[in-house]
């Protein structure tokens, strides 16, 4: 996983998106470990285009699709479609158009807070925002780290640690 | 995290008041003194936390594969 590298590219190429899953889980100050990163994207035609170009240099192929298989993490493909779990040099990625539980970009950057990654203040789901995401989605990996969630919110509460 | 706010985690963590949500989390099993460690990096820093966390799974996946391959 390139996370910096990752969130440096789409930042540079202006693309709007929000850090959602298990990196916001750690960069909010989990000790969930994660293999892929999970963004949630405006929808927008424009920020459709910026994503396709963003990624193209880094070959994005559907994850665990046949070889074979036709595929081009192009404009239009992004706009037909709304979630996409990608294979790419960076790592695995996927990019969401609507999160569970919260709904489209517009209410997951509501509910995302700044974070300063590698020198980039960069949006990323908060705890709140997480935890109503994991009960939403209700599958029984989600439903194990809302104990974690819902501690680390309390604790940073408590202590007014941002 | 200032003097005072890490002296308050350590208490809660290691003394959750009873019926709170941190005393729920530790009889689920979650290990509380991590936040300890979590919390006093930056967000950069458990973004380097995270890197190398994926690097751990990727050094896994090759071992399995040459396992599976010899």
């Amino acid at each position: 996983m390139k996370l910096e590298e990752t969130i440096r590219i789409l930042y540079d190429a202006g693309v709007e998106f929000v850090v959602i899953g298990g990196v916001a889980m750690g960069l909010q100050g989990s000790a969930h470990l994660t293999k892929d990163i999970d963004f949630c994207y405006a929808r927008t035609p424009k920020n459709i285009e910026r994503l396709a170009k963003a990624l193209e240099p880094y070959h994005p192929v559907l994850r665990g699709a046949p070889p074979d298989l036709p595929f081009r993490f192009d404009a239009k493909t992004i706009a037909s479609g709304l979630n996409f779990t990608l294979s790419t040099d960076l790592g695995d990625l996927d990019f969401l158009g609507e999160v569970s539980g919260l709904g489209s970009f517009q209410d997951v950057l509501g509910e995302s807070d700044v974070r300063n990654v590698g020198g980039l203040d960069c949006r990323v789901l908060s705890l709140e925002g997480l935890i109503k995401s994991k009960v939403a989605a209700g599958r029984p990996r989600d439903l194990y780290v809302l104990p974690e969630l819902r501690g680390l919110n309390e604790l940073k509460k408590k202590t007014g640690l941002d | 995290m200032t003097r005072d706010q890490e002296k308050a985690v350590l208490d809660l963590v290691t003394n959750p008041p009873p019926g709170s949500e941190l005393a729920k989390a530790k009889e689920f099993g979650v290990d509380l003194t991590l936040f300890i460690s979590t919390l006093r990096r930056s967000p950069s820093e458990r973004a380097q936390s995270l890197s190398d966390g994926a690097r751990i799974f990727e050094i896994a996946k090759q071992a399995k594969l040459y396992r599976n391959e010899a």
